[in-house]
């Protein structure tokens, strides 16, 4: 601790101490005969260990059967195996004191679990049957696709979800990607037999990835898992191409009338990059600048000094095949075209000015800080972790992240923001009562409106 | 099995400031957090909401951290931030890597000696807190299902009834003058517990506590509403409208027994038997056995969290085929079925396991990727409710020696009906939804 004058003690806010080296653990890698991955990383922090057994395939590469079916497969995994009943299975997860559940997004399936590291084996036991000798019970389908039916249906009250699908649906058209969720007549022509087959397809060790992060021994773990996993075999699934997405051009404005709603939710967006797209640092950090972080320009403004909303957000969503950027809030009705108005200005401001020094320094502090902090928990470990090797990202890129955050300049900012915020083809979804917000929503492009169910309105 | 053996220092500054350090070397990350024991429970009446506005201004500016410095200072030393209000804390917290300590304790501290806002700012958070309550609340399916629908029927002590998110006529009647007197008689050193846990010495740790927090003044002790309830003796019902949704819905909630009592741990256990997951009773009944329902969880929120009454809720969402008696009945069926035949060795054993486990996790994290969160909250609750934060690396103990007869006797007792309280909330346009 350095010395200061007692009268500054209060007044002068401290500078930084210098920092810690922050050291990743070390990962053991391994493939086993049957193509099985495998990624280690010992974690002390609890007598427990947290795992995930990745599917390289999920509702897009099923997508040809119907939206939402690597999701429906995953849900009916959990329901039985060739040795298991439904309720075997879960009074022994909580036998093992563990959680697990399966579930599947646009490109991954995955069974996620987590327990006691003295009974690790006996839970990766579950784990495997599950992955491998699932049964399907016909009265378990059943159930779970009444269940879909009704969660289908109130997804549609929520307006996150409806702005989320009518996004989606106007940047990527015919692509897979434009199907967030079923429709009830979808979920209702689901087979058994289509998700046995989604499951013998995509459920193999060549299309898979064990990650674990936990009190554990890397070398005693890698033995259970060959033990355990050893046997299995299966090849990689052939997904067919898919059609290129839709690429809107010019500001359009798409209305989602929900009768009554007191509050309008806005969410624009426009195509951006994968993962492994060598920009990606440079987004991150720009889009953290802008609406990403509390301490960002859009937080600020819309949020801190003119109060239009309470959780503005932009984020930059990766795909596998494609990314896109996105800017949500939940503005007060009478404000619509006074958010937009400031979320356009902030962007086009990025767009035309470089960042201060100061501010850049800020954020670039911001970024590499926070990312350390996924260090200190075992599912924070293990969320890197299935970043880098989900996206086939080099093996050293934790380890080289903040530096690479650290390297960026203004002129970087503002070559990526003119690159990716693409003000000029931004696609503006807005839910909420036309009554209300409609006048104002026409100022910023042409009008489309639609209902709850993807109905065009007059 | 139970061996926690989490190191912690503790220490009461002589203004009264409690300060716990939990030292752990795994990551450079530290964790800071400052709990004041005022809570939802704690504010005047006609300022219902007030407890959540007041914590947004605590975030609008101190004597030497104008407004949008604190936020700017934590995000830019690599650390997150935020605060939340509970029934009887208030806290913030901030995880930062280890070399922003000190900066952290500063803005604490400055807070905590000396809130600076204005009308400006006060006007600036009302308008955002509504916005928050819009968005979680008005404009959502089941908004306040049932965390705030529930209280005003479940209960009659003004203290823990009434509407912790605010009225908005109270919202707007809140003045400057209110915030200012709330900071004066809550936030005092006396009132509260500084925790600092991960990467710090804890001598070290210590003596910037003493260099910040030291010479801040005590404050007279603040006076504290009852919360006690009177006796319930019949069944309570209410009913809330649900304007988007599509499900009925209803919430049956009893009164938890007092905390730190051999019921309340048999409690704990009973509560894992009904609502844990799929493996509990209460979903394996209702959803995958007579599938009256789509979705059945709940149980005792944040068991540790609390000084004064709260309950255990089940939610359940039901098909709009069954009404609302049969699904109660069935409802009733698992409740009869415990109080009648007890849980076996094995059910208990398997939920000695899975509570054990849970509390690990807890510990861990368990807020937005907050590190060591849940350590915080339990040492915070531990001191601030029972002065004894080494309760942390106990309290398990007393869950895990619950015996089979104590599962069932707390059952009979407290899962009465004359002691429940139920919420109804039917969708409005059920028709509607019907023809569409």
């Amino acid at each position: 601790m350095a010395t200061r004058p007692a009268a500054e003690i209060h007044t002068a806010v401290p500078p930084l101490s210098a920092e810690r080296q922050v050291t990743w653990p070390k990962r053991t890698k391994a493939r086993l005969a049957n193509g099985l991955e495998v990624v280690l990383a010992e974690s002390h922090t609890i007598p427990k260990f947290h795992g995930e057994l990745f599917f390289r395939s999920g509702n897009a590469a099923a997508s040809q059967r119907a939206p939402g079916f690597a999701e429906m497969t995953a849900t009916v995994v959990r329901t039985g195996t060739q040795k298991r009943a439904s309720r075997q299975i879960e009074e022994d997860l909580r036998r093992l004191g563990a959680d697990l559940s399966s579930h599947a997004g646009a490109d991954n399936s995955a069974i996620a679990f987590a327990g006691l590291s003295e009974l690790a084996a006996p839970l990766l036991q579950l784990v495997n049957e599950l992955a491998r000798e699932a049964a399907f019970p016909e009265a378990e389908f059943e159930r779970e696709r009444r269940q879909k039916l009704e969660e289908v249906k109130l997804d549609r009250t929520q307006p996150g979800f409806l702005a989320g699908e009518r996004l989606r649906k106007v940047l990527f058209g015919a692509h897979p990607y434009a199907q967030v969720a079923p429709t009830e007549e979808q979920v209702a022509a689901y087979k058994r037999d289509d998700l046995l087959s989604v499951y013998r397809d995509f459920y193999t060790p060549e299309n898979a990835l064990l990650l674990m992060v936990g009190d554990f021994d890397s070398a005693a773990m890698l033995k259970t898992i060959e033990k355990v996993f050893g046997a299995w075999s299966g090849q990689k699934p052939i997904v067919p191409p898919s059609p290129e997405p839709a690429k809107p051009r010019g500001r359009r404005v798409h209305l989602v009338h929900v009768p009554g709603a007191v509050q309008a939710q806005v969410l624009a967006g426009c195509h951006a990059i994968t993962r492994k797209h060598p920009d990606w640092i440079k987004l991150g950090l720009t889009n953290s600048l802008y609406g990403g972080a509390f301490n960002s320009r859009l937080v600020m403004n819309i949020r801190e000094d003119k109060g239009y909303t309470y959780s503005p957000r932009s984020s930059v969503n990766p795909l596998r095949q494609y990314g896109y950027f996105s800017i949500s809030a939940a503005v007060r009705n009478d404000v619509v075209a006074a958010s937009l108005t400031e979320i356009f200005y902030e962007l086009d401001k990025l767009r035309a000015l470089p960042v201060p020094d100061p501010e850049l320094a800020d954020a670039r502090n911001y970024v590499s800080g926070v990312f350390s902090l996924g260090l200190a928990t075992q599912d924070g470990l293990l969320s890197q972790l299935a970043t880098v090797a989900l996206n086939d990202l080099p093996d050293d890129y934790l380890e080289n992240y903040r530096e690479k955050v650290r390297a960026l300049t203004p002129g970087d900012l503002l070559a990526t923001a003119r690159k990716y915020f693409d003000s000029a083809n931004m696609q503006i979804a807005i839910v909420g009562d036309r009554t209300q917000i409609e006048p104002q929503a026409a100022l910023f492009g042409d009008l489309d409106v639609y209902d709850a169910h993807g109905k065009r309105l007059g | 099995m139970n061996a926690l053996k989490i190191p912690i220092e503790t220490t009461t500054l002589p203004n009264g400031l409690k300060v716990v350090i939990a030292p752990d070397t795994t990551a450079p990350v530290v964790t800071v957090g400052v709990y004041y024991k005022i809570g939802f429970r704690l504010e005047p009446q006609g300022r219902s909401g007030f407890a959540h506005l007041f914590e947004h201004m605590m975030f609008q500016g101190s004597a030497n951290a104008p407004k949008m410095q604190h936020i700017k200072l934590i995000n830019s030393s690599g650390g997150t931030l935020n605060g939340s209000t509970h029934y009887d804390v208030t806290n913030y917290f901030e995880s930062v890597p280890s070399n922003a300590l000190e900066r952290v304790l500063w803005l604490e501290a400055d807070r905590m000696r000396a809130l600076k806002v204005d009308d400006e700012n006060l006007r600036n958070q009302r308008d955002v807190v509504k916005e928050e309550v819009r968005v979680n609340v008005l404009n959502q399916p089941y908004g306040g299902f049932p965390w705030l629908d529930l209280p005003p029927i479940a209960f009659r002590n003004w203290a823990t009834a009434h509407n912790f998110y605010g009225d908005f006529a109270d919202l707007d009647a809140a003045s400057l003058a209110d915030v200012q007197s709330f900071f004066k008689t809550y936030y005092a050193p006396n009132n509260a517990v500084l925790l600092i846990l991960g990467d710090v010495k804890p001598d070290e740790g210590l003596a910037l506590a003493k260099r910040y927090f030291g010479d801040i003044p005590a404050a007279a002790t603040p006076p504290f509403a009852d919360p006690r309830e009177p006796e319930q003796t019949e069944e309570r019902r209410g009913e809330v409208e649900e304007k988007f949704g599509t499900l009925p819905a209803m919430a049956i909630g009893f009164t938890v027994p007092p905390r730190r009592t051999t019921d309340w741990c048999a409690m704990a256990l009973l509560d894992q038997a009904l609502h844990g997951g799929r493996a509990g009773r209460m979903y394996r009944h209702l959803v995958l056995e007579k599938q009256v329902a789509v979705e059945v969880d709940g149980g005792i929120e944040d068991i540790f969290g609390y000084n004064g009454p709260t309950q255990m809720v089940t939610k359940i969402l039901y098909k709009p085929e069954f009404t609302s008696e049969t699904t109660l009945a069935e409802f009733d069926s698992v409740i009869h079925d415990v109080q009648q035949n007890g849980i076996t060795q094995d059910e208990l054993d398997q939920l000695k396991v899975k509570f054990r486990s849970d509390y690990y996790s807890t510990l861990e994290g368990g807020h937005g990727g907050m590190p060591r969160y849940g350590l915080m909250h339990l040492l915070a609750c531990f001191s601030l409710f029972d002065n004894e934060p080494h309760l942390v690396n106990t309290i398990l103990d007393d869950f895990l020696a619950v015996k089979r007869e104590d599962i069932q006797s707390v059952a009979k007792k407290y899962l009465r009906n004359d002691k429940r309280a139920i919420v109804f909330r039917s969708p409005a346009n059920a028709q509607a939804q019907e023809a569409a």
